[in-house]
C-alpha cells in the first residue's frame, strides 16, 4: 500500500504554495506600474516617408514604452479599408488621414469627436497652429483631428533645362517666374522637341485636381460656393481657370500630354518648370537631379498655395479602452513635440508654428521656401461631398486639357453633376 | 525527315524565338530596372544594360528596416495561402466536374449553369458580404480566412475548365473499367485524373496565380501586418501620392514573379508530357 | 453498374458546400443589398425597392462605362483568342526550344496587374517612354497612345494580349495534347495540308476547350478593371472607364453606396449572361467524339 496521505498533503502544500506565490506576484505587480498597452495605428505613408516614421515610432516606444502596431496602406486603399473596418469594430486605435477626408468620415460616423476639454488637457491649443491646418480638423462645430504636417505645392525648376534654354544667370542659378506671364514666356523658350516648359501634377497632369484646385483658389473661385451647397464651378472665375488649363496644352503648347509622368520627365530633364507636391523633393534628391525649389507662382489674382495637411484621428470603437486612448494621445503629443525631426528627415513642414523658427529647418533651401508659403496656405472645403466632387472633376478637366471639350461647357456640366451628388 | 521539312522547322523556330525575345522585352525592362541605381533609372535615351548594377533594391525589399514591410514573412504567407488554395480548388473542382461531365442526374444542368453564372458577377460586390461572413466566423487575419475565400473564388472557374476537358476524353476507357467492375471513385481516381494531368496543371497554375496576386480581399480581410500576403506588403513600396520608387517596386515585382514561374515550370512538364490518349488505346 | 443514386451528389458535395457558403450566400446578400440604400459605414439600411436600378437609367457615366466595356470585349476577342491559338498550334508542331518558348510567352502572366500596368505605362510614356523614344528615332509621328481617346482602348488591348496570351497558350496546348497524333498522320497521308487539317481536325476536337476560352474571355472582359485602372484610370475623360471601375468607385471611393454598386453588378450579370447564352447557342456542337 502506498502512502497517499503524505503525497496528497505534499501536493496540496505545493499547490497552496504555488497559489500563494502567484498571488504575491500579482499583488506585487499591481502595486507597480501597469504594463504599457500596444496600440494599432493606420496610415498611408508608404515609400520613403514611411521609413522615417518607423524610426520616430521606434524612438517613441523607447522613450515611453508604448508599442505601436502599424498598418501602412496606400492612401486610397487605406480609406476604403477604414470605411469597411470601422463599422465592423475592426478599426485601429489611431489613424492618420488627410484633412479633406475628415468631413465625410465624420459625417459617416467613422471618427470620434475630440472634446475641447480633452484636447486642452493634452496641451493642444489653436494658437500654436497655423489657422488653416487647425481649422481643417473641424466639422460642423466639432473637432475630429489634430494636424501633424503640411504637404503642399511648390515650384520645382530644373537647372539643367533652364541653362540650356538660356534662362539661367551667370552664376548658374535659374531665373524664377513669379507671375503667369513670366511662366508662359519662360515655358515657351524651353519647349522644344521632346522637352516641355511647364506642367502641374506628379503624373497625369490632365486630371490633376489638386493643381486645378490650387488655380481655382488663386482666382478666388472654389468647388462649392460659400454656402457649401451649390457648386461654384460655373462661375466666370472658374471658367477662366479651366481655359488656362486647356491653353497650356492646346494653345501655348508648353505642357506635356495628359497622361505624361511629369515627375519622370522632370528627372530626365525633359521638363523645366514643374508645380507639384512638396513630398517629391526627397525623391528628386535621391535621383540626383539638379533643381531649385521656388514659391508657387501667382498665375491668377492671389498667391494661394494648395495644402493637404495630415491629421491624427481616433476611429470609432464600440468600447473605448481608456489605457489605449491615453496611449494614442501620448503618441500625438510626442509626435507634435518632435515634429521638427519629421520635417528635417521627411521634408514635410509642420502644422505647429514653433518649429518654423528652427534654424536647422530654415537653413535648408527647400524647407525655407515651403515655410515662406505659410501665409498663403489653403485647403479643401469642409463638406462631406468634397472627395466625391473631386472624383467627378477628374475626367472633365482631363477632357478640357486634351482639348476635347470647351472650358465653359465642361465647367457648366461639372457644376451640374456636382449639384446632383446625393447626400 | 525530309530536308524541306527540316528547313521549314528551323525557320519556324527562328521566327518564334525572335517573337519570344520581343515578347520578353517589357519583362526584361522590369528586371533591368530593378538592378539600376536610383539615379540611373529614369533616363532618356533608355538604357538596357544596368551598369553599374546594384542589388540594393532587392536588399531594401527583403531586409528593409521598415517594421510594417516584413516582405520575407509576407512571402511565406503568400506561399501558404496559394498552395492551400490550389489544393482546395483542384480537389473540389475535379470532384465536382466529373459528375457534371459524365453522369446524368437531376439538377445537373442547373448546377452547371449556376456555377458558370456565378463567374459573371464581379468580385468587388461580393467583398463586403464576404467580409462580414468571415468576420463572424472569426477568420479575419487567419490563413483559413484567406485560403477558403480564395478557393471559393476560383472553384467555379475550375469546374468549368475541368468539365470541358473531361468531355474531350473518349469514354471507352471508363466504359471498359466499368465493365471490369470498377466503381465511380476508382474510375475517377485511376483513369480520369491521370489522363487529366495537363489540365489539372493548367488549373493549378491559374489557382496559384489568382491567390498569389489577389490584393483586394487580403487588404480588408487581414488586420495583422504579420499576416499580410505579398501584394499588400509590396504595395508599401509604392510611394504615397504616386511618386513611384521604381527600383524597389521592380525588385519586388521580380521576387513576386519567381514562385509563379517555378510553379509554371513544374506544372509545364505535366502539361507537356501529359499522357497521350492514344498510348492507352492498345 | 454499381453507381448509386447518390454518387453524383457525393462527388459534388465538398465543392458545392464551399461554393454555397462562400459564394452563393454573399452573392445573394449582394442581391438583397441592391434593393436597399446600404452604405459602407452605416449600420442600418432601408429597403428602397428598385430605386437603385432606376437611378442607373439616369447615370450617364454608367452607360458610358457599359459601352466602353462592351467595346473592349468585342474588340479584344479576336486578338486574345487567336494569338495564343496560333502560337499553340505552331509550338505543338515539334519546333525546337519548346520549353524556352513556352516560358517566354508565359512569363508576363506571372506578373501582377499593377506591375504590368506600371511597366506599360512607362513603356508608353509620351515623354520618357522607350517606345516613344524608338518610334521617334524611326521617324514615326509620336502620339500619346493612352491619352488619346481614339487609341487608348487599343493600347490597353495590346497590353492585355501581352499579359494573358501565355495562359491561354497553356490551355490550348493542354487541349492539343489530347488530340491523337494518328489523326494528323492519317490526314497527311490522305494529302491534307496544315491549314486543312487545322480546320477539319484541330478545331472540331478543340471545340470544348475553345468554347471555354471564349466564354471565360468574354466573362473576364466584361469585368475588366485592374490594368485599365492603372494604365488610364478610366481616361482620357471617361473614354476607357469600365463598369467594374464605376462599380468599385461607387462602392469603395466616391459615395460608398454599396446598394447602388450591387445593382450595377447585377445589371452587368444580366448583360454577360445574355452574351454568354448567345455564344453557347452559336457554338453548340458535338462536345464528345
Amino acid at each position: 500500500m502506498s502512502q497517499p496521505t503524505p503525497s496528497v498533503d505534499r501536493r496540496r502544500f505545493l499547490q497552496g504554495a504555488a497559489l500563494g506565490a502567484t498571488a504575491f506576484a500579482l499583488g506585487a505587480r499591481s502595486a507597480s506600474a501597469q504594463p504599457k498597452p500596444t496600440i494599432t495605428y493606420w496610415n498611408g505613408l508608404t515609400g520613403a516617408d514611411g521609413k522615417i516614421m518607423d524610426e520616430l515610432i521606434d524612438q517613441f516606444t523607447r522613450e515611453t514604452g508604448i508599442r505601436m502596431e502599424q498598418q501602412r496602406i496606400v492612401w486610397a486603399d487605406l480609406y476604403a479599408k477604414l470605411q469597411v473596418a470601422v463599422p465592423a469594430d475592426e478599426g485601429p486605435d489611431l489613424a492618420l488621414i488627410h484633412t479633406v477626408e475628415v468631413p465625410h468620415f465624420a459625417s459617416d460616423g467613422i471618427l470620434e469627436p475630440m472634446a475641447d476639454a480633452a484636447t486642452g488637457a493634452k496641451g493642444f491649443k489653436g494658437e500654436d497652429y497655423l489657422p488653416s491646418t487647425w481649422q481643417g480638423g473641424m466639422y460642423q462645430g466639432k473637432r475630429y483631428s489634430i494636424p501633424l504636417d503640411v504637404p503642399q505645392h511648390v515650384l520645382y525648376i530644373n537647372t539643367k533645362v533652364m541653362k540650356e534654354a538660356g534662362l539661367a544667370g551667370p552664376d548658374g542659378k535659374p531665373k524664377v517666374p513669379g507671375t503667369r506671364d513670366e511662366v508662359l514666356a519662360m515655358a515657351k523658350k524651353i519647349t522644344k522637341g521632346d522637352t516641355f516648359g511647364f506642367a502641374i501634377g506628379t503624373t497625369n497632369p490632365g486630371r490633376y485636381t489638386w493643381g486645378f484646385h490650387n488655380l481655382l483658389w488663386q482666382n478666388g473661385a472654389n468647388v462649392y460656393a460659400a454656402d457649401l451647397k451649390k457648386s461654384g464651378l460655373a462661375e466666370p472665375a472658374a471658367i477662366e481657370v479651366a481655359e488656362f488649363w486647356s491653353s497650356i496644352q492646346n494653345q501655348h503648347k508648353i505642357a506635356p500630354p495628359a497622361n505624361a509622368n511629369c515627375r519622370d520627365a522632370f528627372i530626365a530633364s525633359k521638363l523645366g518648370l514643374w508645380i507639384a507636391g512638396s513630398w517629391n523633393f526627397t525623391g528628386l534628391r535621391d535621383a540626383k537631379v539638379e533643381f531649385v525649389a521656388a514659391p508657387v507662382p501667382r498665375i491668377f489674382k492671389q498667391p494661394v498655395v494648395w495644402t493637404m495637411p495630415h491629421q491624427f484621428t481616433f476611429p470609432k470603437k464600440k468600447a473605448v479602452d481608456a489605457a489605449k486612448r491615453d496611449a494614442a494621445w501620448a503618441h500625438i503629443r510626442w509626435m507634435s513635440d518632435h515634429v521638427a525631426e519629421w520635417t528635417l528627415k521627411a521634408g514635410q513642414v509642420s502644422a505647429l508654428r514653433k518649429p518654423h523658427s528652427d534654424s536647422r529647418i530654415t537653413g535648408d533651401p527647400v524647407l525655407k521656401t515651403l515655410l515662406g508659403q505659410a501665409g498663403t496656405w489653403q485647403s479643401g472645403q469642409p463638406t462631406p461631398k468634397w472627395v466625391a466632387a473631386e472624383n467627378i472633376t477628374r475626367p472633365i478637366i482631363e477632357n478640357v486639357y486634351i482639348g476635347q471639350r470647351p472650358a465653359a461647357a465642361a465647367m457648366g456640366d461639372l457644376a451640374k453633376q456636382i449639384n446632383a451628388l446625393p447626400d | 525527315m525530309s530536308r524541306a521539312v527540316r528547313v521549314w522547322r528551323v525557320l519556324l523556330t527562328g521566327l518564334l524565338v525572335i517573337m519570344a525575345i520581343a515578347w520578353l522585352l517589357p519583362a526584361v525592362w522590369v528586371l533591368v530596372t530593378s538592378l539600376k541605381p536610383t539615379e540611373n533609372i529614369v533616363r532618356v535615351p533608355p538604357e538596357w544594360i544596368p551598369w553599374p548594377a546594384t542589388i540594393g533594391h532587392y536588399g531594401e525589399v527583403l531586409f528593409s528596416s521598415s517594421r510594417t514591410a516584413r516582405i520575407g514573412r509576407a512571402f511565406f504567407n503568400s506561399i501558404v495561402v496559394s498552395l492551400g488554395s490550389v489544393a482546395v480548388v483542384v480537389l473540389t473542382s475535379a470532384m465536382a466536374a466529373y459528375p457534371l461531365a459524365r453522369m446524368r442526374f437531376r439538377g445537373r444542368d442547373l448546377v452547371f449553369g449556376l456555377l458558370v453564372g456565378s463567374l459573371m458577377v464581379p468580385n468587388a460586390v461580393i467583398l463586403v458580404p464576404q467580409y462580414v461572413l468571415v468576420q463572424r466566423l472569426g477568420w479575419l487575419s487567419t490563413y483559413q480566412g484567406l485560403i477558403v475565400p480564395e478557393a471559393a473564388m476560383t472553384f467555379a472557374f475550375g469546374v468549368f475548365l475541368l468539365r470541358q476537358f473531361f468531355l474531350t476524353i473518349p469514354s471507352e476507357l471508363e466504359d471498359a473499367a466499368r465493365i471490369d467492375g470498377a466503381d465511380p471513385w476508382q474510375i475517377f481516381t485511376r483513369i480520369v485524373l491521370p489522363l487529366s494531368q495537363p489540365v489539372l496543371g493548367a488549373l493549378a497554375i491559374f489557382a496559384f496565380r489568382s491567390a498569389w496576386n489577389d490584393f483586394l480581399w487580403p487588404l480588408i480581410a487581414v488586420n495583422k501586418p504579420d499576416m499580410f500576403p505579398l501584394p499588400v506588403a509590396l504595395a508599401l513600396l509604392r510611394g504615397a501620392y504616386a511618386a513611384e520608387s521604381y527600383g524597389p517596386i521592380m525588385a519586388g515585382a521580380v521576387l513576386s514573379a519567381l514562385p509563379l514561374l517555378i510553379v509554371f515550370l513544374v506544372a509545364n512538364r505535366r502539361i507537356v508530357e501529359g499522357v497521350r490518349v492514344s498510348a492507352l488505346k492498345g | 453498374m454499381r453507381r448509386g443514386a447518390f454518387t453524383p451528389y457525393l462527388f459534388l458535395a465538398p465543392g458545392l458546400a464551399l461554393f454555397a457558403v462562400f459564394r452563393v450566400y454573399p452573392l445573394l446578400e449582394g442581391l438583397w443589398l441592391s434593393f436597399t440604400n446600404a452604405r459602407l459605414g452605416r449600420a442600418q439600411q432601408a429597403f428602397v425597392g428598385a430605386a437603385n436600378y432606376a437611378r442607373l437609367l439616369d447615370d450617364t457615366r454608367f452607360h458610358v462605362s457599359l459601352w466602353n466595356t462592351a467595346y473592349y470585349t468585342v474588340a479584344s476577342t479576336v486578338p486574345i483568342l487567336a494569338v495564343p491559338l496560333l502560337l499553340a498550334v505552331l509550338l505543338n508542331r515539334g519546333v525546337a526550344m519548346r520549353t524556352f518558348l513556352r516560358g517566354a510567352f508565359f512569363f508576363p502572366f506571372t506578373l501582377s496587374v499593377v506591375t504590368v500596368g506600371l511597366t506599360w505605362l512607362w513603356l508608353l510614356d509620351p515623354v520618357i517612354g522607350p517606345s516613344t523614344y524608338y518610334l521617334r528615332a524611326a521617324g514615326v509621328p509620336v502620339r500619346s497612345w493612352l491619352a488619346d481617346p481614339a487609341t487608348a482602348m487599343w493600347a490597353i488591348i495590346l497590353t492585355t494580349v501581352w499579359w494573358v496570351t501565355g495562359y491561354y497558350l497553356v490551355i490550348y496546348l493542354a487541349g492539343l495534347q489530347d488530340i491523337p497524333r494518328e489523326l494528323y498522320e492519317a490526314a497527311a497521308i490522305d494529302g491534307a495540308g496544315g491549314w486543312r487539317s487545322f480546320w477539319s481536325i484541330t478545331m472540331p476536337l478543340l471545340r470544348p476547350v475553345f468554347l471555354f476560352v471564349l466564354v471565360t474571355h468574354v466573362i473576364g472582359s466584361f469585368q475588366i478593371f485592374g490594368q485599365v485602372f492603372v494604365l488610364t484610370g478610366g481616361g482620357p475623360g471617361d473614354a476607357t472607364r469600365t463598369v467594374v471601375q464605376h462599380l468599385y468607385e461607387t462602392a469603395f471611393q466616391n459615395f460608398f453606396h454599396f446598394g447602388s454598386a450591387s445593382a450595377m453588378a447585377w445589371v452587368l450579370f444580366v448583360v454577360i449572361l445574355v452574351f454568354s447564352l448567345l455564344q453557347f447557342r452559336l457554338l453548340r456542337g458535338h462536345t464528345q467524339y
